[in-house]
């Protein structure tokens, strides 16, 4: 078939085994998904006109997607970045038209992220009708992930066990809630930076090595009563894992789908009797300098002739130092899980 | 607009020639036509759609049940009045009156005569399968075989909306009923499957025609989605477990909008019984217990009778949908 749009072409996942009991969803950009859906929303409930301005505040992959689909659909875009942002990523968003803030300084409080919230807010009051995405509450971003649980039930039926890293709650959160109209009991694993505040720990002293999930504020998008099971993985751990990916399966991808495979691989081995998916949310062409390098990963201590360990249950998100540790949380919601007798005050920034 | 009068039926390589057209001659040497269909038991699945150009469309796949059907003669007149017998079938007379206007027999007449067992307000199309056997009877009166598209067509211009009987139980298709045409083929027949039927009102019913369109969420039209997706495996693999998981997870959006009663109890005596799913008529009170096709769901199926007795549900049949065509379905 011809496809409308390069960003129709390529929104959706290749589907490949990893193992026979184990699916991949190798997607090239996987934010094209919320991003494009999110535009059309937002056209068809008169939240944006046509042509009209679209801002957001990014310096991730979700930029990159509203970027093609913003050009594509004739709105000129804005994009409040910090800089963390690579300036291949810059110029990519620049050459599809975007404006691109770089935010010099952090904020009084709140760092990067409240200085680049101010100033979206200050492009949106300047430029009335113009229309922000809000990708960590728009409740679109989840929503926009049918597409992908249809082809992963045309291709494989009803599976036991979904398996992403989380970010902004959108893929994880999104694709399970459409499977478990079909798979009630659907197995979910979310899995989580450290100093990531998603599953309750704290960003103190943040600058997170594995960038890409986790996060830093708490996204309304997180739907905490989807998850069985949270894991958290190390910077190095996921490194390692991405080029496995690469050197056992070809997969070039980048360190978010590290961090998955490590858990689904490890699933996979344990439970070899039920079928599982996992999420790989973008390809790895940004990260040959860095997790594609060995002079680079070296430099930040992760040695490849160290394989992955087993991973170690914790009792409690905060319980101990383990670069790979798992929790069962159980479907419970964030405040259910805190509310544990000895556990530590609530650590989401207000 | 021409009326297709003679077309092969869809998907029709397996299927033998269609039999020559035999326009009667404009003497009075027409014959009685005949038009015979089977009725259905509610829907796999109901909902809306995306069809292929982004648009959304309210839609649905049919469970087909031999047990109930409806029986048409037709005895055409050059001229004169269109009677139809039960004289309260005025869907069927004012489909006959647009299927001759078709068959450009415009200003002719004639005497309908409808036998029909299919249940009345059940949801399981009695409505239709009178359209749709009228207008069958209509056409083989004069010799012709309308291609299904067609009678698609003729049959939500008599009833507003319209169920896909007329493509056959050889091919699931989704339907868009008010619309009268195919959304997606499936591209095969459903997969072999027991069904336990039963009314959740008793002997009652619904007027389904005259019920809205139901305001599906957004969030339910992209669980559509992934049900659709279920069901095209389904059918690719023939694989009734499956369509017994696409059967409930329509069944439970549908249970938000038009509940039927006793829905926790039949869903948790389902699971019980081993049952692969729960399948009911959107727009109506009949529902179903899918099992597995072969003689060893039939424990499971004893224990879902007699569940079903204790519940008070004062009668169950049950029947089979096989992939092979029915002869109530001319091909």
């Amino acid at each position: 078939m011809i496809h409308a749009s390069f960003v129709d072409a390529i929104a959706l996942p290749r589907v490949v085994w990893l193992r026979p009991n184990l699916i991949g969803l190798a997607f090239p950009l996987m934010k094209l998904l919320p991003a494009r859906f999110i535009v059309r929303k937002a056209l068809e409930e008169g939240e944006l006109r046509p042509g009209g301005l679209i801002a957001e505040t990014t310096s991730g992959t979700f930029g990159l997607a509203l970027a093609m689909v913003a050009r594509l659909g004739g709105h000129p875009l804005t994009l409040v970045s910090d800089p963390a942002i690579d300036a291949p990523l810059k110029r990519r968003l620049e050459d599809l038209g975007a404006t691109v803030h770089i935010v010099r300084e952090p904020g009084p409080t709140g760092g990067f992220q409240q200085a680049r919230l101010a100033i979206l807010e200050q492009v949106l009051a300047e430029n009335p009708g113009s229309f922000c995405p809000r990708q960590y509450s728009n409740p679109h971003n989840p929503g926009s992930y049918a597409p992908c649980a249809e082809q992963l039930a045309h291709a494989a039926g009803a599976v036991d066990c979904l398996i992403g890293t989380v970010g902004s709650g959108g893929s994880v959160c999104g694709i399970s809630s459409h499977l478990r109209r079909i798979s009630p009991d659907l197995e979910v694993i979310g899995v989580d930076a450290h100093g990531s505040v998603l599953f309750g720990q704290s960003d103190a002293g943040s600058g997170r090595l594995l960038r890409g999930l986790g996060n830093s504020l708490m996204p309304p998008n997180v739907d905490h009563t989807a998850f069985d099971l949270v894991h958290w993985v190390g910077a190095a751990e996921a490194f390692l894992a991405t080029r496995r990916l690469h050197s056992d399966h070809a997969l070039y991808v980048g360190p978010t789908s590290g961090a998955a495979y490590l858990v689904a691989d490890a699933w996979a081995r344990e439970n070899p009797d039920r079928l599982g998916a996992v999420i790989f949310p973008d390809e790895g062409h940004r990260y040959q300098d860095t997790v594609y390098d060995n002079a680079w990963l070296e430099a930040q201590g992760a040695r490849l002739d160290v394989l992955p360990r087993e991973p170690v249950e914790w009792e409690h998100p905060h319980d101990g130092n383990e670069p790979w540790a798992f929790f069962r949380w159980g479907r419970r919601s964030y405040d259910a899980v805190m509310a544990r007798p000895g556990a530590g005050p609530r650590l989401v920034p207000a | 607009m021409q009326p297709a009068l003679l077309v092969h039926p869809r998907g029709a390589a397996a299927n033998p020639a269609p039999p020559p057209l035999r326009l009667a001659p404009d003497g009075d040497g027409f014959r009685v036509g005949h038009g015979e269909i089977h009725a259905h038991h509610g829907e796999i699945v109901q909902g809306m759609f995306y069809s292929s150009d982004g648009t959304v469309e309210h839609g649905l796949v049919t469970l087909p049940c031999t047990l109930f059907r409806t029986s048409v003669r037709f005895r055409p007149l050059r001229s004169g009045p269109l009677t139809v017998e039960p004289g309260d079938r005025a869907r069927a007379r004012a489909a006959a009156r647009l299927t001759l206007d078709a068959l450009g027999r415009t200003g002719w007449g004639g005497a309908i005569r409808i036998e029909s067992n299919v249940p009345v307000q059940w949801g399981c199309g009695s409505s239709t399968t009178d359209v749709l056997a009228t207008i069958r009877a209509v056409a083989d009166a004069f010799g012709a075989v309308l291609d299904p598209a067609w009678i698609a067509g003729l049959a939500v211009a008599a009833e507003t909306a319209s169920d896909s009987l007329m493509f056959g139980p050889g091919r699931a298709v989704l339907f868009a009923q008010r619309r009268g045409r195919v959304l997606q083929d499936l591209g095969g027949p459903l997969p072999p499957v027991r069904v336990l039927g039963f009314n959740t009102e008793g002997e009652h019913g619904v007027a389904t025609l005259s019920l809205p369109p139901v305001p599906y969420t957004l969030w339910e039209i992209e669980a559509y989605r992934t049900i659709l997706g279920l069901l095209r495996r389904a059918v690719e693999r023939q694989d009734a477990a499956l369509m017994g998981r696409v059967a409930t997870a329509s069944t439970l959006i549908m249970q938000r909008h038009r509940p039927k009663r006793q829905m926790p109890e039949l869903l948790h005596l389902a699971s019980e019984a081993g049952a692969l799913g729960v399948q009911v008529a959107h727009s109506g009170t009949v529902a179903g217990f899918l099992f597995a096709p072969g003689p060893a769901a039939d424990a499971g199926i004893e224990r879902a009778r007699n569940g079903l007795d204790r519940l008070g549900v004062p009668a169950s049949w049950e029947f089979s949908i096989d992939p092979a065509p029915h002869p109530a379905d001319p091909s």
